[in-house]
């Protein structure tokens, strides 16, 4: 074998040693119960907007995730949940994250991508009825909150909820 | 024949064979690699880039040999790989997950796939463009270009010219002064820089002497006066509208193919193919997406095909005589 193949085989072996299973385990001492949904709502029914390729993999009724208990440990952001919960239910999710800033952004739930409906699409989350001004690793969660990932085609305008408080 | 027993059983082949297709004209030429890589570029149906990679790689092999084409592999199928890696690393896309990569996002068999597919492009193109400068040498290319982008074709065929050209002045340059003692692996490190930059210093006074002579030599040509033509021996003859004829035919059969949706394939979120090629029941579709598949073979193999009728008319016109 040639000297010049090793650093990359060398990377390959890393990345995947670095892999985990498709799955994920329930948080051990769980100090706090929130309820979570993933869901598409306002797509149904206005599918010609989609993109051809993506309305196969679109759920009838719009919901990816039926509200659920979810449960989680002191100190865990929305984001978390949000990232436990799609491995355990095998749903796909991809977002990019700068841990140094602690930004996670979702690009899309289920194949269902930001851009996938119009130019002005995409994820959002809201908490008790509102959309918190900031994103959702710095959202700290608290016993009894709701978090609803919801998919807009007009950044949020075609929701009937406020803007919530700043960070 | 009396020249011995070895031309009487297997006819020699006519010198040129190989490059049959560089003797029509630059027209031919041109319409057929912009076929080509447009097709490769555009078409990511599996089937279509899998004959555009074979045929390209077979053909630069037909063209450069085994030397050549070694090296093209040494870099073609590197190149492959590292894109089929590379893909699942940034694209996380896909029904089908296998894993989680480490910073959390999923890898998905959809992507790896496309990265082998988009690696086959890329290589195939690769491929491809390594027989093109072959065929379209730098005369073919200011023929076709000189009228509509004079001074952009002049520049290009002066570089393409110009590589080759420094590198042979180059090795003319450090050979006369490694047979001086003035190596560039002679003596210590800074000797040894002092020689490489003597050499630098010969190569740039030469090339810049070489510019003042090739635009002297152009003045007195009356390069870019008024009037002035310039001479081509191209001509159009039966043969060669006959092969853009085949051209042509095949683009239209190709972009009507394209423009009726039949060719093609989507990779995200789930791969699948309309026609039902490769996954699911075969539909009406799948006889005309093997028609279209055998008439890009057909195209992309043109010049192969010149070659082997070229050969078998000299062996005709030998057994004749």
């Amino acid at each position: 074998m040639k000297l010049r193949t090793l650093p990359i085989l060398a990377l390959l072996l890393a990345v995947l040693a670095g892999c985990t299973p498709a799955s994920s385990s329930v948080p051990t001492g769980a100090t706090g119960t929130a309820k979570m949904s993933i869901t598409a709502t306002n797509l149904v029914g206005k599918l010609d907007q989609l993109k051809e390729a993506k309305r196969s993999i679109f759920p009838s009724d719009g919901v990816f995730m039926p509200e659920s208990e979810v449960q989680f440990t002191e100190g865990e952001s929305a984001f978390d949940i949000l990232e436990r919960e799609t491995r355990a239910r095998k749903l796909h999710l991809e977002f990019e994250n700068t841990p140094v800033y602690n930004t996670a952004y979702v690009e899309g739930i289920g194949n269902l991508y930001e851009l996938d409906a119009g130019p002005l699409s995409g994820w959002m989350y809201r908490v008790n009825g509102e959309f918190p001004n900031f994103g959702s690793s710095k959202y700290v969660l608290k016993d009894g909150d709701v978090v609803e990932w919801v998919y807009t085609l007009d950044l949020g305008k075609d929701f009937d909820t406020a803007v919530g408080r700043q960070q | 024949m009396g020249t011995g027993s070895r031309s009487d059983s297997r006819p020699t082949p006519p010198p040129n064979s190989r490059t049959v297709f560089a003797d029509y004209h630059p027209v031919v030429n041109f319409a057929f690699f912009a076929s080509v890589l447009a097709f490769t570029m555009l078409l990511m149906h599996p089937l279509f880039l899998a004959v555009s990679l074979l045929v390209g790689v077979g053909y630069a092999f037909y063209l450069n040999g085994r030397r050549g084409s070694s090296l093209s592999l040494k870099f073609l199928l590197p190149m492959v790989l590292l894109a089929a890696l590379f893909n699942p690393a940034f694209n996380h896309e896909g029904v089908t997950i296998l894993a989680y990569l480490p910073d959390g996002n999923p890898l998905t068999l959809e992507s790896m796939v496309y990265g082998v597919a988009a690696g086959a492009m890329l290589a195939a193109v690769v491929a491809w463009f390594s027989t093109f400068n072959q065929i379209i040498t730098s005369d073919k290319f200011v023929y076709l270009f000189g009228r509509f982008a004079p001074s952009l074709s002049l520049v290009l065929s002066l570089a393409l010219r110009f590589v080759p050209r420094f590198l042979d002045q180059a090795r003319v340059i450090s050979a006369s002064q490694a047979g001086i003692g003035r190596d560039v692996s002679n003596g210590n490190v800074i000797q040894r820089a002092k020689h490489g930059i003597r050499m630098l210093s010969i190569l740039v006074t030469w090339a810049l002497e070489n510019g003042v002579e090739t635009a002297d030599s152009m003045k007195a040509r009356g390069y870019g006066l008024p009037g002035r033509t310039s001479f081509s021996i191209f001509k159009m003859s039966a043969r060669d509208w006959g092969a853009l004829a085949y051209i042509l035919l095949a683009d239209c059969a190709l972009i009507g193919g394209m423009a009726i949706g039949l060719l093609g394939f989507d990779y995200y979120p789930a791969i699948s193919d309309s026609a039902g090629l490769f996954l699911g029941a075969a539909t009406p579709d799948t006889l005309a997406v093997l028609v279209l598949a055998v008439v890009y073979g057909g195209l992309c193999s043109l010049p192969i095909l010149l070659s082997m009728m070229w050969n078998r008319q000299w062996q005709l016109s030998l057994s004749r005589a």
